[in-house]
């Protein structure tokens, strides 16, 4: 069992880490893909020239940022765009009874789920009636709902939003899950405080009436004056292949009547091609450590193997004086070796699965034992046995057959 | 009894290269050894003897000379072509049984076959027959361990016996026994013997080699003796 342990360790890493890699790798591309390959998402950020007095006070507004005109260049512009959508968020506060709970007020169109492929846990969204009335109607994420509510039904309930101007109320119509989970999403999440769960979505036109078109966010512990009229334009296209093409197209009608670059753009699409690209790159890199630990596995049995035919240099001559060929005693020692390194192989697989398991269920983490591994961990097995065997078996196939009898 | 020669010896001899020495073993013996004899090689160590054995039971090459074993001369043959001739032309009986302890009786009995190719279902039966044959019967499935030594030498004999050998080599088939197993095993290669089997013997022990019908004594590689026993001489060996 001790000789083994070289292969048990290095096939339990192997199964081990692509697991481990898999599991991380399918959690991100499902968060890519939550953003949706076919979307391109653009995000208001401060140019730089803005960005310079960042570490100094200064009470001058900042305006900069996505506008209304944007979107609508886009859609008019751009071939290929099935529809477009904008959001504007705002932090603030929200109040139901003596709870008050830090959110995001997100203003956008009756089109957000569908975009965002949010499900409506109960109620309906925003539609276009309550947009153009303005009614003060809202919808809720179920993380806000769950902080607020804890546990009652929130809908048809009011609450207040609170923010350093105003305070304003709203009846809760719905309640949305988001499907991204912040957390799984790699560098793309928070950029203008979307990882933020508690979401109040409200209708655009409404924000906009409530709060004016030059949006300000405050946040005073850094003293941060800004002013965008959108924080971020969703992009669909009609299909994938689309996107790529039509990027440079995205640039130049925003980049028309700018100065400054005051955005940026996300491409989903682009980072799973980079995700993917990465991947590859770790799962060779993955091999040639499964390699260097199966060649200290293959040393390991290849000592006991040596060891074993010194031990067993009588049997071998006995053998030999029965018949058998030099062939003969190769093949025994080297289908020894295999039968070693596999069951060492087996041991290891089963150790990396049952490991899995353990993480997949018991720590609630993306495990995924691919069967690719599994082969490649006995594929090497077997190659571990065959090299390393077949040294120790040529030397027993070619002991004297008299010395090899008179050995005791 | 048809009396052709299972083995014939030509001038053979054998000369140990140590490199800066040429040590000779063997300096040309010629001897025929006939179908279903009963023979004991004898000789004081350095004799020749081992190197002997050897050489009859195919496991080294002579230098020089002849040696044919039923007709073949095995002298000039190749590493694979002396195994097949030894796994089909010769029953090894060795002093220390040299049984595969990871093996049991039938198996152990079956590794001559398995070299062959043939394959332990097809020719189970006949083992368990050679099993049988050396009475151990009742010990199919024992280990070498399991048995004691004179049991673990019949397992030896009914090896010997499972590949139809054209001759049965033994190396000092008691040396390791007591003299009651000593008889029993004896007793053993005489029964052999009266079934028409070929015997060939290597021993210093007189009381092995006075069972045997002729002795060959070795001495410095040569023969010293080759000496017939009379039927007289082997009745009044028995009655001992």
């Amino acid at each position: 069992m001790l000789t083994m342990l070289g292969m048990i360790i290095g096939v339990w890493a192997v199964i081990t880490l692509v697991a481990i890699g898999e599991g991380a790798s399918h959690d991100a591309q499902e968060a890519i893909k939550s953003l949706g390959t076919k979307n391109v998402i653009i995000r208001s950020v401060k140019p730089p020239s803005m960005r310079a007095q960042l570490h100094g006070i200064s009470l001058e507004m900042a305006f900069f940022g996505l506008k209304r005109q944007d979107a609508i260049q886009i859609e008019k512009t751009v071939p290929g765009v099935k529809r477009v959508l904008p959001i504007l968020t705002k932090r603030m506060n929200a109040v139901h009874g003596v709870r008050e709970v830090n959110c995001q007020l997100i203003g956008t169109f009756p089109s957000y789920p569908e975009f965002t492929q949010a499900e409506m846990v109960v109620g309906q969204f925003l539609n276009e009636e309550e947009e153009n009335s303005k009614v003060s109607s809202c919808v809720i994420s179920l993380p806000l709902a769950g902080r607020l509510f804890a546990g009652h039904n929130p809908l048809l309930e009011t609450i207040v939003v609170r923010g350093f101007e105003s305070s304003q109320v709203f009846q809760v119509k719905g309640v949305l899950q988001e499907r991204v989970d912040a957390e799984k999403l790699p560098q793309l999440d928070d950029s203008l405080g979307r990882a933020i769960t508690s979401n109040v979505y409200v209708p655009l036109s409404t924000f906009y009436a409530l709060y004016g078109v030059q949006n300000v966010d405050q946040s005073l512990g850094d003293l941060k004056m800004e002013s965008v009229e959108l924080t971020e334009i969703r992009v669909e296209f009609e299909n994938v292949e689309e996107v790529l093409p039509s990027l440079p197209l995205i640039h130049e009608a925003l980049l028309a009547g700018r100065d400054e670059r005051d955005f940026e753009i996300v491409v989903p699409i682009r980072e799973l091609h980079a995700l993917q690209k990465q991947k590859a790159r770790d799962t060779r890199m993955l091999l040639y450590i499964a390699c260097i630990s199966l060649l200290v596995g293959g040393i390991g049995i290849m000592n006991i193997m040596l060891a074993t035919v010194t031990e067993r240099t009588r049997e071998i001559g006995v053998r030999r004086a029965l018949g058998a060929t030099r062939r003969d005693i190769t093949i025994q020692f080297v289908v020894e070796t295999l039968i070693l390194c596999l069951f060492g192989g087996s041991v290891g697989v089963i150790g990396g699965w049952l490991f899995a398991v353990f993480r997949q269920h018991i720590l609630e983490t993306t495990t995924i034992v691919t069967e690719w591994s599994v082969v490649l961990a006995f594929g090497l097995s077997v190659a571990v046995g065959l090299i390393f065997g077949l040294y120790p078996a040529r030397r027993a196939a070619h002991l004297d057959p008299i010395e090899a009898l008179r050995h005791s | 009894m048809a009396s052709r020669n299972i083995i014939e010896l030509r001038n053979l001899a054998k000369t140990y290269d140590l490199g800066a020495v040429q040590v000779p073993a063997l300096k040309g013996l010629d001897f025929d050894i006939r179908d279903g004899s009963y023979t004991a090689i004898m000789g004081s160590s350095g004799s020749g003897k081992s190197t002997l054995l050897n050489i009859l039971g195919c496991l080294d090459r002579p230098t020089s000379g002849a040696y044919l074993l039923g007709g073949d001369d095995v002298a000039r043959m190749s590493d694979k072509e002396l195994s097949r001739v030894r796994g089909t032309r010769i029953g090894f009986i060795f002093q220390s049984y040299n049984l595969i302890q990871q093996l049991d009786v039938v198996e152990n009995i079956h590794l001559p076959l398995f070299y062959q190719g043939k394959d332990i279902k097809e020719s189970y039966d006949h083992c368990v027959k050679m099993a049988e044959k050396v009475g151990l019967g009742d010990r199919l499935d024992h280990r070498p361990m399991q048995l004691s030594g004179g049991q673990q030498q019949r397992v030896a004999v009914a090896r010997a016996l499972v590949n139809e050998p054209l001759m049965l080599l033994a190396d000092e088939p008691t040396g390791n026994l007591d003299s009651s197993t000593e008889e029993e095993i004896l007793n053993v290669l005489d029964e052999l013997h009266r079934e028409g089997r070929t015997l060939v013997v290597v021993t210093h022990d007189d009381a092995v080699a006075q069972r045997a019908e002729r002795v060959i004594c070795l001495k410095d590689g040569l023969v010293d003796e080759d000496r017939l026993r009379t039927s007289d001489d082997v009745g009044e060996n028995q009655e001992k």
